[in-house]
């Protein structure tokens, strides 16, 4: 009986694993155009919420030809961290009809952090939209799946 | 038989714990783990299951411009000046105006925004009050110190990109202008429709090129003009141009993305309905119209003070092309030649303007 129970607890936390890996909400991960195409962003998932990093950057240098920081971040502490790696989408969670809610986005151009909305159309594409306060005052940028040609 | 079940299984973990470890993404800012190289090189658009193509379109925005303003709360005073009506009246008065001030409210609600349109709809409240030094002795001088001009507007832009480099603009304004009381509106059919189209090109995202025609008001009185919109920023980002003449041009300075300097001017302007209240104007009149236009050349500090939230301090002089009045409404042009009912000289003071304001994303 114990050597059934212990198999049966073992199967099941192997396949919640594999589960955990597939949920529908990991249909967000993986590499994003978004529409300004100056950027690339990888979407993870992360302890069960989404992150997006910036992996590229079509201008990765400044004009001293030294790489990016997020010389406009408010917090000084954080202006010599470079943009490449950058995260700029965080702790989203999937909440169901193709929407991942509760996180927040970063705008390097002008240093701000939005409220955040990502709604994804189809496979490959979302709607990311950064707001204020309440969605009527935000914007909606839409980003396009890629893949990198090997 | 149950050996194998137990091989089965802690297999099944292991490869779990790998498929998640293998995620190497941080979610600290940094590098991490990552290794870029494999997301740089050329990339394509998937395109299974797409819905709406793969067409690119330009952006509204420029980098480095200033931002949006969704909200805005302010105050504006000029200091005092003179009035000088003309000849067209029996004698020749001037009045002393000791001060024009008054609340300036705005907020735009952006409609649809979206990559391949947005559309904001606005709306706008001003008003100036005037002191009149001895509560004034021409006409409009008087009719001005009993009631305050104001201008109640509704606005709808509309930005549609048609590629990567080209977009048309589209802006029309819907103002009721006149010396109505908040008590006592004045009637819709004097609303002021001002239109404008643009066509413009965005050759990069530090530039921003149109041009267009404008129906427009800003001249005091009903015109048709071309206009150009102009937009720049630095390759360093440390100074830029935002223009939409002949309505405004600014020189900006940036400080920070939360800092910036502009320097310029602004032509403002309006027609404005006169009740003609108690026959000031004597009885023959029963359809005037305040032609007001005036340039603002200034200075204006804009900075956050909390996150969203910015003020924006500007002071200038203030120089009138125009303070006439009309009767009825209809096209002079710049070489029409009707007569006005009345002409007035204005002196030219100083003005200042303090605003807050809630900015877009």
């Amino acid at each position: 009986m114990k050597r059934s129970l212990f198999i049966l607890l073992s199967f099941l936390f192997s396949a919640c694993s594999v589960l955990s890996q597939n949920s529908p909400g990991d249909a967000l991960t993986g590499l994003w155009l978004p529409s300004c195409g100056k950027a690339r962003v990888n979407i993870f998932k992360k302890e069960g919420k989404y992150f997006g990093k910036i992996v590229w950057l079509r201008e990765p240098n400044n004009e001293l030809g030294k790489p990016k920081m997020d010389k406009n971040n408010a917090d000084e502490s954080k202006r010599s961290l470079p943009l490449l790696g950058y995260l700029l989408l965080k702790d989203f969670d999937f909440k169901g009809d193709n929407t991942w809610e509760d996180g927040t986005i970063y705008d390097p151009e002008n240093g701000s952090t939005y409220s955040c909305t990502i709604k994804m159309i189809d496979s490959n594409t979302l709607d990311v939209r950064g707001y204020i306060g309440l969605s009527v005052f935000g914007r909606t940028d839409t980003w396009t799946r890629i893949v990198i040609k090997k | 038989m149950v050996g194998r079940y137990l091989w089965a299984s802690a297999f099944l973990s292991v490869l779990t714990f790998f498929s998640v470890s293998a995620q190497n993404d941080s979610i600290q800012n940094g590098e991490g783990e990552i290794d870029f190289s494999q997301f740089a090189g050329e990339a394509e658009v998937s395109t299974e299951n797409l819905k709406d193509g793969i067409k690119r379109f330009c952006t509204a925005k420029i980098t480095g411009i200033s931002p949006t303003k969704l909200i805005s709360l302010g105050y504006d005073f000029q200091s005092g000046y003179s009035l000088e009506a003309n000849e067209n009246l029996p004698t020749s008065l001037i009045d002393k105006i000791q001060a024009t001030h008054g609340l300036r409210l705005a907020a735009n609600f952006p409609v649809i925004s979206r990559n391949a349109i947005t559309i904001n709809l606005g709306l706008t409240y001003m008003e100036s009050n005037y002191a009149i030094k001895n509560g004034g002795n021409n006409p409009l001088s008087y009719s001005l110190n009993q009631s305050a001009l104001r201008s109640t507007g509704i606005n709808l832009t509309v930005f549609k990109p048609i590629n990567e480099k080209h977009f048309i603009l589209i802006n029309t304004s819907h103002d009721l202008n006149g010396d109505y009381r908040l008590n006592e509106w004045q009637n819709p059919k004097y609303i002021k429709h001002s239109v404008l189209g643009v066509f413009g090109w965005k050759k990069h995202d530090r530039r921003q090129f149109g041009i267009g025609v404008a129906r427009t008001y800003r001249v005091g009185e009903v015109n048709y003009i071309p206009v150009i919109l102009y937009n720049y920023t630095s390759r360093n980002g440390k100074w830029g141009i935002e223009s939409f003449l002949p309505a405004r041009f600014h020189y900006r300075r940036t400080f920070s993305s939360r800092s910036m300097l502009f320097a310029g001017f602004e032509l403002e302007g309006n027609s404005y309905r006169l009740k003609n209240r108690d026959g000031v104007f004597t009885n023959n009149f029963s359809n005037l119209e305040l032609r007001r236009s005036e340039l603002r050349f200034r200075l204006v500090y804009e900075r956050s003070i909390y996150k969203f939230l910015w003020i924006s301090i500007q002071a200038g002089y203030r120089y009138n092309y125009k303070f006439n009045v009309d009767e009825g409404e209809f096209f002079r042009g710049f070489f029409g030649k009707q007569e006005f009912v009345m002409e007035n000289k204005l002196t030219n003071p100083f003005y200042t303007n303090i605003s807050l304001n809630l900015v877009s994303p």
